[in-house]
């Protein structure tokens, strides 16, 4: 049974985690005696589903379709963003550079902000790898957001629960695409099942150098990038160029 | 500047939750020791006891109502996970229910009945590790996350324990200074009393000084983001003057000093230990002032910085 599905890391009650781990017990000591191992179960962790995205920025033109399709989308109150565009500008005239970097959620493989939650509210899901809000258990502490290290999340302010960008579940569901990406005039979006080798998005991540943001702090993003610009402000101190760093959002800063 | 997701009513829900249960703990130990059947000692217990619970209900309601969706605040007891959020909240209602009952129980002075002596005990063993759970949760709730470089130090739950325990004990000074038995036939009890007090409390500042440097040093050799983040404490950064004056100063040194000052008579040279009630009130203050402090720069320290690359 080594190839059993590996327990679904959510919504991880102590009190669900010890009934699950008996419940699977019970189930491999019942089928261990029946089926062969391996078959079933390895077929059924192959087709696992992890969304994912990949964005390319050197199609990016900054132009917000993406910004604007998710607002409409979701209806998004002001001041906040599931989808934003980050700009950094670097250089000294004339030598200069301006490049974008379109941010979302990034579905975290190994997400804190559900590891952080006490209500059970964010989880991952286990057959898509999205990871969402229950709307009815979130109970606004905040504490995922302050958690993320990607500041993916807000606190809604219209409902006051925590929230962000869910891959667009009701449309992906329906075999749509998100609403960033199928907005996306440079097609710089690419979305797909990370997991199935055969995916557009996995033949482009297995065919270019790919980077995802802030990997030391292990959440296992699953957006990735092509060409990302991480430069960061700090670090023209010794100004020998210049560097800005600006979004769209309210809070104008990165962080 | 970066928006502040948790502001004053968490932070004085940590203030005063840490003071409530470091009351009720001191209070718990004390009886404990003392057998519970002792009238000397009696005043430590008995205002530890009272005062406890109350501070910690006032934060309580506080963070209730701070939340995104207060009357959803339910939904925590649906669930026990391992978010410290989750586990802190199953303490923090036990040790409600607890130390008000451990309050409730020394609401008559004396244990008239046998059985209010025992009941007393009895919550006492509760109280204590439920006290120093509430007292510790929330330095591991928020030392807990790799986003907030400023926090995510596991001395910060230590430190979070040594704050609450002085502070609870300067409370429980300050009634006793205040409220105290003042006959003379007291007078020694009493005594006796804030020699107990002051000299442990000198001890936890002392523990708590240890701590700040230990934090201060890791943070300033490091190099990335956690030392970008200690560099709003240190000298020249937004929260520098705060953190030096009103925690480190008037917080810790100033009552250390003035804790020392009426210890080491007795504690060296066998003096009597003489007190006066200026100075009692003087170093209460400055400790519950210096815990407000300090816990205000943490809560602030760690929204305001963040990861520094992307
Ligand atoms: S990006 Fe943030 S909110 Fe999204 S899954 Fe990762 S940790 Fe959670
Ligand atoms: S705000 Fe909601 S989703 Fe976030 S940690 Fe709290 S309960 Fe969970
Ligand atoms: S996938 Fe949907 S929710 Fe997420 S950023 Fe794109 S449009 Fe917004």
């Amino acid at each position: 049974m080594n190839d059993q599905e590996k327990p679904d890391t959510s919504r991880r009650g102590f009190v669900q985690l010890l009934a699950g781990g008996a419940v699977a017990a019970t189930a491999a000591s019942a089928l261990g005696s029946l089926a062969p191992a391996g078959g079933a179960e390895s077929t059924a962790k192959q087709s696992r589903i992890q969304y994912g995205m990949l964005i390319d920025t050197r199609r990016c033109i900054g132009c917000h379709s993406c910004s604007v399709a998710c607002k409409a989308e979701f209806d998004v109150p002001l001041g906040v963003n599931k989808s934003w565009v980050e700009y950094t500008e670097k250089g000294t005239f004339p030598n200069v550079n301006r490049h974008f970097l379109p941010r979302l959620c990034n579905h975290c493989s190994e997400p804190q902000c559900v590891a952080v939650c006490p209500t059970g509210a964010t989880y991952k899901r286990p057959q898509d790898g999205i990871v969402v809000v229950d709307s009815g258990l979130c109970i606004g502490c905040k504490y995922c957001i302050q958690a993320c290290p990607y500041d993916a999340r807000f606190l809604n302010p219209v409902t006051n629960f925590a929230d962000k960008c869910d891959f667009c579940i009701h449309r992906v569901s329906k075999g749509l695409l998100p609403s960033c990406v199928n907005s996306c005039i440079g097609g710089a979006r690419i979305f797909g099942d990370v997991n199935d080798p055969e995916s557009e998005i996995s033949r482009q991540i297995a065919a270019n150098a790919v980077t995802v943001l802030r990997p030391g702090k292990g959440t296992e993003p699953n957006v990735y990038y092509i060409e990302a610009d991480i430069t960061e402000e700090a670090e023209n101190s010794d100004g020998s160029y210049r560097v800005r760093v600006s979004t769209h959002r309210s809070i104008k800063e990165r962080r | 500047m970066h928006e502040l997701n948790w502001g004053l009513p968490v932070i004085l829900y940590l203030f005063l939750a840490g003071l409530g249960a470091g009351a009720v703990t001191v209070s718990g130990s004390v009886l404990l020791r003392k057998g519970g059947f002792h009238d000397s000692r009696m005043d430590i217990a008995r205002y530890g006891a009272l005062i406890g619970p109350i501070p910690v209900m006032l934060g309580t309601f506080l963070i209730v109502f701070e939340l995104g969706q207060p009357f959803r605040a339910l939904n925590l007891f649906k669930m026990l996970n391992l978010s410290p959020m989750s586990i802190g909240t199953w303490a923090l209602a036990l040790f409600i229910i607890l130390s008000g009952l451990y309050a409730i129980c020394f609401i008559p002075r004396q244990a008239t009945w046998p059985w209010l002596g025992k009941a007393r005990r009895v919550l006492a063993w509760l109280c204590v590790p439920l006290g120093i759970s509430v007292a510790i949760y929330t330095g591991v709730l928020l030392g807990a996350m790799p986003a907030r470089p400023f926090w995510n130090s596991p001395i910060l739950a230590g430190l979070f324990v040594l704050s609450a325990l002085s502070t609870g004990t300067a409370a429980i000074m300050l009634m006793v200074a205040l409220f105290g038995e003042k006959s003379a036939e007291h007078r020694e009890g009493r005594e006796n009393d804030q020699y107990l007090l002051v000299s442990s409390d000198a001890l936890l500042l002392g523990g708590e000084m240890l701590v700040i440097f230990l934090f201060l040093m890791f943070a300033h050799l490091t190099i990335g983001d956690v030392r970008h983040a200690v560099e709003v404490i240190l000298p020249g950064g937004s929260l520098a003057s705060l953190f030096w004056w009103g925690v480190v100063l008037i917080g810790i040194l100033f009552p250390f000093v003035m804790e020392l000052f009426q210890v080491v008579p007795k504690l060296l040279y066998g003096r009597t230990f003489r007190s006066s009630l200026v100075l009692e009130v003087a170093v209460a203050l400055s400790v519950l002032a210096g815990g407000f402090a300090l816990r205000y720069i943490i809560v602030v320290a760690g929204q305001v910085t963040g990861p520094t690359t992307l």
